[in-house]
């Protein structure tokens, strides 16, 4: 058990994503996360191990890999979409309640920006930690996060921005967010806004990076 | 002297007699529309529709009366079509009302689909038999890719697939440069080109915008996988294009000559905020090769100086940019990791030209005070200015709220830097 477990997270770090997926080079024509996700549930190994044992450590070393500049955008990718195919087959497990994650974020990228490589990157990562995502999209105004924060008391509220045109829209937002539902924590990203923006437009964190977010999220719990 | 001649020297490395400025030159050095408009106004020129030069990012026409009031010394020679793949010059051109209510002339061929939130579909080659290649939101003020990526077959993959937009140049083509080059060279300014061909997997090309039914790898997030997962597949992809990018480049030259000043190569970015898209060893294998025989064989053949844009942290790549032989870095984003503008002009002044960092963009120039912008731009003078390889722009187009008064701080403080 701890063996395919081992594999698997191994698949998920280095973007081994399938049977068919190419990289890396000496895998080549090995299972990868989707096939072993697949397997580890069929022998019997608790849903619950395979996420947290499995997938969730994958994704934790590659995370840590990006921040200090060992891996880059590419290498994330690959592991998140690896992650993600072994997701897949834990669906009904989550969705039947047999496994619990650590809690719920609504993602997206505000009103007027269709910009999606960074806020897909941490969408991708903060699952990859054992975080329920509910990703919105981009161009997403204020009425539908406040929907999707009224559907889900508890989540944690993500906007991403990319440009100076509509960093703007996220105070608009967090402010309608927070009216709706009070308390709602509310964590904003993307390249040009900074901490001194957070604070301006009061919301409750900033995170440079994916890993920002998610060591936030962790003391959370 | 003229302003051609003044950036000969400034691209050259010596002292020019004044600061030369860039706005509109390129896709990359330009100004939203809506910042044109708001510039006319604060010079007193005439309010009327400006037109919509590049309609991805919705960059307006720098006309001659602005290239005056403005003292911009370069222009941009741009291709016969637009990134969607229809004319944008030597076009027809019909008013539109964007959505944030300003009048525009825009291409004939710019036809669009109103969708209940207000976004905006946009098609390649005007064809709006097909899917739509680009969308606006609502409340945007450009483009952005709509990603029409077709199920990947590993085993099948083909790089010709992604090889469709990068064709032998026809003589129609060939024309168009010959008499755009010519007429554009009547102005005694200088000039740089967008020739096209050469941008190796710039994301804003990927997707293939132009294309009616793209192939191969369009999807972004696929794209930037496949540098690490397929790298055979995208040398086989930046081996034909080069090939095919020198032999266009010759029939080009042989038609304009050294009439152009610069030609921008390549719009890939390699850096984020604070670090780069690839490694420095992946950069070595999978790009430099390429861009060093493009710019070899612009050196060999042309005067033509080669220009670079890579947003973002790159300051590790300042070396392998080098190396490759680019003679012109932009945006050169001074707010990024790593990019303090004396570090780059004191290390890098004497190989690259820095074509931008004039002024941050991300947070000077949108929502700094006119007189924070005025010192700003006359500090990165002085540092950039010093023994000539610097052309006044700022990091990035000037997006649509930038405030009038802090663009007019801006062209203040180069007049000032120029004692005019």
């Amino acid at each position: 058990m701890e063996e395919i477990l081992e594999k698997l997270a191994y698949c998920v770090e280095f973007g081994k994503i399938n049977l068919a997926s190419p990289y890396p080079p000496d895998m080549r024509g090995q299972d990868g996360a989707d096939e072993l996700t697949k397997k580890a549930l069929e022998m019997g190994v608790p849903p619950t191990e395979v996420l947290n044992k499995g997938l969730v450590i994958g994704m934790g070393k590659v995370g840590v890999k990006f921040r200090e500049n060992k891996v880059f955008v590419p290498q994330v990718l690959m592991s998140a979409k690896a992650m993600s195919f072994g997701m897949a087959h834990l669906k009904p497990f989550f969705n039947d309640g047999s496994v619990v994650r650590k809690g719920k974020i609504i993602i997206g990228t505000v009103e007027g920006d269709l910009h999606d490589i960074g806020k897909n990157l941490v969408a991708m990562m903060v699952e990859g930690s054992g975080w329920e995502v509910i990703d919105l999209g981009t161009d997403v105004n204020a009425g539908k996060f406040v929907a999707a924060v009224q559907a889900n008391p508890g989540a944690v509220v993500c906007l991403s921005a990319l440009l100076t045109t509509t960093m703007v829209n996220m105070e608009k937002i967090g402010k309608a967010v927070k009216e709706a539902v009070p308390g709602t924590i509310v964590a904003i990203g993307g390249a040009p806004v900074n901490q001194d923006f957070s604070n301006k437009i009061g919301m409750d964190v900033y995170a440079p990076d994916p890993q920002g977010l998610i060591d936030y999220l962790g003391n959370l719990n | 002297m003229n302003s051609r001649e003044i950036l000969k020297k400034t691209l050259n490395h010596q002292q020019p007699e004044r600061l030369v400025v860039d706005f509109g030159g390129t896709a990359v050095t330009g100004i939203h529309c809506l910042a044109v408009k708001n510039l006319r106004a604060y010079y007193g020129l005439e309010d009327r529709p400006v037109k919509v030069v590049e309609p991805f990012q919705m960059l307006g026409e720098v006309d001659e009366e602005l290239l005056d009031a403005m003292g911009i010394d370069v222009i941009g020679a741009y291709g016969k079509n637009n990134m969607f793949g229809f004319a944008n010059n030597e076009c027809g051109w019909k008013p539109f009302t964007s959505n944030w209510g300003q009048q525009l002339l825009v291409p004939d061929d710019f036809l669009y689909l109103k969708e209940p939130d207000g976004s905006l579909l946009i098609f390649p080659g005007g064809d709006v038999k097909v899917a739509p290649s680009a969308r606006m939101p609502g409340t945007g003020y450009f483009f952005d890719a709509v990603i029409r990526q077709q199920p990947i077959d590993e085993e099948n993959l083909n790089p010709e697939d992604n090889l469709e937009e990068f064709i032998s140049i026809d003589n129609d083509t060939l024309d168009y440069w010959e008499r755009t080059v010519k007429q554009l060279s009547l102005a005694g300014k200088g000039i740089i080109a967008s020739l096209g061909g050469t941008a190796l997997g710039d994301i804003a090309l990927v997707p293939g915008m132009n294309l009616k039914n793209p192939k191969g790898i369009r999807d972004v997030a696929e794209w930037y996988m496949s540098t690490v997962m397929r790298p055979d597949y995208i040398h086989s992809i930046f081996e034909q294009q080069t090939e095919l990018a020198i032999k266009n480049y010759a029939k080009i030259f042989d038609r304009i000559g050294n009439q152009i000043d610069a030609v921008f190569i390549c719009g890939t970015d390699f850096g984020t905020q604070d670090s780069t898209f690839c490694s420095p060893e992946q950069f070595n294998e999978l790009y430099l090769p390429y861009y060093r025989r493009i710019n070899d064989w612009m050196h060999q053949h042309t005067e033509w100086k080669s220009f670079k844009h890579s947003c973002g942290a790159v300051e590790t790549f300042m070396p392998l940019f080098i190396e490759a032989g680019f003679d012109i870095i932009n945006p050169v984003q001074i707010n990024a990791k790593g990019m303090d503008p004396r570090h780059l002009k004191n290390t890098y002044g004497k190989d690259l030209v820095f074509w931008g960092g004039g002024v941050d963009t991300q947070k000077m120039l949108s929502f700094g005070t006119p007189a924070e912008v005025k010192k700003q731009v006359i500090e990165n003078c002085e540092i950039f200015a010093r023994d000539g390889g610097f052309v006044f722009n700022t990091v990035h187009n000037v997006q649509a709220n930038v405030p009038a008064d802090n663009l007019a701080a801006m062209m203040e403080a180069v007049k000032e830097f120029n004692g005019i």
